[in-house]
């Protein structure tokens, strides 16, 4: 496609002398004296503002004369004046011109009027040429005044979008924190149905252990008292089987019940004092046999500089020093096992002191060393068909003795054996306590039995089993199955000491035993009851639950007890609180009926 | 005989804008729009990320340092020059087929020397921002394209009847199909979101009577129309309708102006087929 011109698209519109026309008008206007006539290609005439009159053949002639000429040609007007004819080639058209003030023989090539004349003319096609400059210019200007306000709009809208996104950034930060505050609103809700779960949990580990120590407290007892009558060999045999099986099922309990009261948060250590020599000689009293038995060398040494007696929790001390020495002496077939107490420190007043229970058995690969410190875990899944275990004692130990603030760690070595140790703060007891202590011991050994018992029990199994008990160590007894039926008694029999279950139908241990006292409180009604009319002391009365908290143990208190057992009931416990409560009857035996 | 809305419907099950373009278009109008959000739309579609990126660094933009993220490139293009972008893009694709009644090819070249023509009458000459004008132009005919979709033989019988001097364009399309591709296109790119500015220009660019300011876009439209259609970039063989007589003042009035439009249009011709012009 040929490029396209502005005469092309706008033939239809444009005047084609349009140019001829408006070059005439700028040449008019330079030269004032002048009269002009423009002859175009197609020969149409245009008259300046003075206009020269010509007859035609003459007018063509001069036309043809200057297209033909280079320069001037001169001729005459029609009414004979002199006038001179050019060829604007870039026109196509031929200029006549008639100047009066000109005269003739300036017009030769080169004159300076001929000069004049062709700047002249020269001059107004450049005034025409400069009205598209000036057209070019403008549009230039303006198109560079878009691209400003262009560049302006784009600054504009960048400052808008700047401040769209800052409200867009606002906007998600606040989105952003109201999330992050129902969120946490939403895991403190979790966590305080979470805390609730546990606390039915535990509770619920509560009751499952008193459900499971009231059968177990039958087992026990029946199977002891079965021991003890005339058997045949291997009936005896059958007896100790499942008097062994009973301990070591109620020990299992009782390690899955420490376990849940330790992560309850629930277990709290005594702070009582007790002799260190005695706790170790009692864990080493354990294994002698055993130790014997499978060949092992067991010794106990402990450090003079260590405290001989100390505050604490005797009990959890022995528990964990028990289970330390039962693992060494599951894994040891040779060599031997040593407990031993060192000395390590002073540090605010107390005397830290390093246990360690050394055995030479299989030891424990170091991969599995972290393992067996998790619950239901062993080194490894053989070592359970092999040893047996729940794997729950290290798990106990390890939160024990971070109660008692130490750690249990241990060293070991496959082949050679291991070493378990925790280091802890000992307190040294005061010595008044410890002779009160002592004074119990010496005054318990001296007691002589006698007396009526009140035996409050509602299930008729361990009935039976403490009334044999209880029968055996010389003392009467009488039952009441719930804590309505003791009153009643106390009704009508005197009574040296009630022996009162805590969870009984109808009523209660507890609220049995805030009866008695309201009853001893208020002398008219005291003298109702043959069993504490006489009395100038308040009735002994001793609880008895398969709860063993600590907790359970203090609501007995706060109740008006002023003894606590837990069940299973045993044998030697029973004596001993009984010993201690009983009134003491000199010169009085009591034969026993086995 | 068919509604214009009645083709529209049939169109719009048949082919449509694509997402992308109307996306954009819409996103124009929104004053709330960001770059972000152009950023978004326009990433998903690689052959926009390349004319884009190539835009914003040809000699036009004159940039000192090469742009080569989409945020950036969206923020020196501007919105509407990316509008622009997105809709000859958009569109090329629909403007396909050759043949002696009716030239798809050639009206997509009509179309676009409309839009250059007009984008420099209005920056050159009127000194407005040509970006709205350039898309009237590239979308003005987009009523043929539906027409010569649904009705083929009835606008070949138009063009022929056209072309034998039966009336205007628009009269023999009324004739044989019962609508026009103005009333078509007017109703097609309101559909599209398009700003109003553009949408009354597409509707009257056959309406030479109706001029009622020179500098509007709808007297751009037709000016350019009617200088491409002299130019012989227009597909439909059959005479072309005069200017209005306020539209011929006009050109009289500036005639230098419009001798210089004439003489830079190859050039602006090259440089919009440099940016816009696709790679097949």
């Amino acid at each position: 496609m040929t490029e396209p011109t502005f005469d092309a698209i706008f033939d239809d519109l444009i005047d084609v002398n349009e140019e001829l026309q408006s070059f005439l008008r700028i040449l008019d206007g330079l030269l004032p004296e002048a009269s002009l006539l423009l002859v175009s290609e197609a020969g149409v005439l245009l008259d300046g503002s003075r206009s020269l009159a010509f007859a035609q053949p003459l007018r063509e002639k001069l036309v043809q004369e200057a297209r033909a000429a280079d320069g001037f040609v001169v001729g005459k007007t029609e009414n004979n004046v002199r006038c001179h004819a050019v060829y604007l080639a870039k026109l196509s058209a031929v200029l006549i011109i008639s100047c009066a003030a000109a005269p003739d023989d300036a017009w030769g090539p080169g004159s300076a009027l001929a000069t004049l004349l062709q700047n002249t003319i020269d001059l107004a096609m450049h005034r025409q040429e400069r009205e598209m400059l000036v057209a070019d210019h403008e549009q230039s200007v303006r198109q560079i005044n878009i691209l400003q306000q262009q560049h302006g709009k784009l600054i504009e809208d960048n400052y808008r979008q700047y401040r769209l996104n800052q409200d867009r950034e606002k906007e998600y930060a606040r989105k952003l924190e109201s999330e992050i505050a129902k969120q946490t609103a939403e895991l403190r809700e979790a966590n305080v149905r979470l805390e609730e779960i546990s606390r039915l949990k535990s509770d619920f580990l509560a009751n499952m252990s008193h459900e499971l120590r009231t059968p177990m407290n039958a087992i026990i007892g029946f199977s002891e008292l079965l021991s003890e009558t005339p058997l045949a060999e291997d009936q005896l045999d059958y007896t100790r089987t499942i008097a062994q099986s009973a301990a070591s099922l109620l020990s299992l309990i009782n390690d899955i019940l420490d376990l849940a009261k330790i992560e309850a948060g629930k277990l709290e250590l005594e702070h009582l004092p007790f002799d260190l020599a005695e706790v170790i000689g009692n864990v080493a009293a354990m294994f002698k046999i055993p130790a014997r038995e499978k060949g092992v060398v067991f010794t106990c040494k402990i450090d003079s500089n260590v405290p001989k007696r100390n505050m604490g929790d005797s009990n959890r001390l022995r528990q964990v020093l028990i289970n330390l020495v039962g693992n060494a002496m599951k894994f040891t077939e040779q060599g031997g096992i040593d407990i031993e107490v060192a000395y390590e420190r002073e540090a605010a007043g107390r005397i830290v002191s390093r246990f360690s229970v050394r055995d030479s058995g299989i030891g424990i690969p170091a991969d599995r060393v972290g393992a067996i410190f998790e619950k239901f875990t062993q080194a490894d899944g053989s070592t359970t068909r092999k040893y047996g275990g729940t794997g729950l004692g290290l798990a106990i130990c390890l939160q024990l003795v971070e109660l008692m603030g130490g750690r249990l760690a241990v060293e070991s070595e496959v082949g050679k054996g291991s070493t378990f140790y925790f280091v802890i703060p000992l307190e040294e007891a005061p010595a008044e306590i410890i002779s009160l202590q002592e004074h119990k011991v010496i005054g318990r050994d001296k007691a002589a039995h006698g007396g009526r018992i009140l035996l409050v029990e509602d299930n008729a199994v361990n009935q039976r089993l403490a009334s044999i008990l209880i029968t055996r160590e010389g003392y009467e007894v009488e039952v009441a199955s719930d804590g309505a039926e003791a009153l009643e008694h106390l009704r009508h029999q005197p009574f040296d000491l009630v022996l009162m279950d805590v969870q009984m139908p109808n009523m209660d241990g507890m609220e049995a035993t805030r009866r008695i006292r309201k009853i001893e409180a208020d002398p008219a009604q005291k003298q109702s009851y043959v069993g504490l009319r006489a009395l100038t002391q308040p009735l002994g009365i001793v609880g008895l639950t398969a709860h063993a908290r600590k907790e359970d143990e203090t609501a007995c208190y706060e109740a008006g007890m002023n003894g606590f057992l837990t069940k299973p009931i045993v044998k030697a416990k029973l004596s001993m609180i009984l010993s201690e409560r009983m009134p003491q009857v000199s010169c009085k035996e009591t034969e026993d009926p086995s | 005989m068919p509604s214009a809305k009645d083709l529209l419907r049939k169109f719009t099950e048949l082919k449509t804008l694509p997402h992308v373009a109307i996306k954009v278009t819409q996103m124009v109008n929104d004053d709330r729009s960001t770059m972000q959000d152009f950023e978004e739309i326009i990433k998903l579609d690689p052959v926009l990320v390349t004319r884009l990126l190539r835009l914003v660094n040809s000699p036009y933009f004159g940039l000192s340092q090469k742009v080569e993220s989409i945020s950036k490139a969206v923020v020196f293009a501007g919105m509407k020059q990316l509008r622009n972008l997105v809709a000859v893009e958009a569109l090329r694709g629909m403007f396909k087929g050759d043949d002696v009644d009716f030239s798809a090819q050639k009206l997509w070249l009509h179309s676009a020397t409309v839009a250059i023509l007009a984008g420099m009458i209005a920056k050159r000459i009127f000194g407005k921002d040509g970006e709205d004008v350039f898309l009237a132009g590239i979308i003005h005919d987009i009523g043929l394209i539906v027409e010569n979709q649904l009705v083929p033989e009835k606008l070949r019988e138009a063009c022929k009847a056209f072309r034998e001097g039966k009336g205007t364009l628009i009269e023999c399309e009324r004739n044989a199909i019962g609508t026009d591709h103005a009333e078509v296109g007017y109703l097609l790119t309101k559909e599209w979101g398009m700003p109003q500015e553009v949408l009354s220009a597409i509707k009257s660019h056959h309406q030479g009577k109706q001029v009622k300011s020179v500098s509007s876009a709808s007297s751009i439209l037709l000016l350019a129309e009617f200088m491409a259609g002299k130019m012989q970039y227009w597909p439909i063989v059959g005479p072309i309708e005069g200017l209005p007589p306020e539209l011929t003042a006009h050109v009289k009035e500036r005639v230098a102006d419009y001798k210089i439009i004439i003489r830079d249009l190859p050039d602006e011709m090259a440089k919009a087929k440099e940016l816009y012009e696709s790679d097949e």
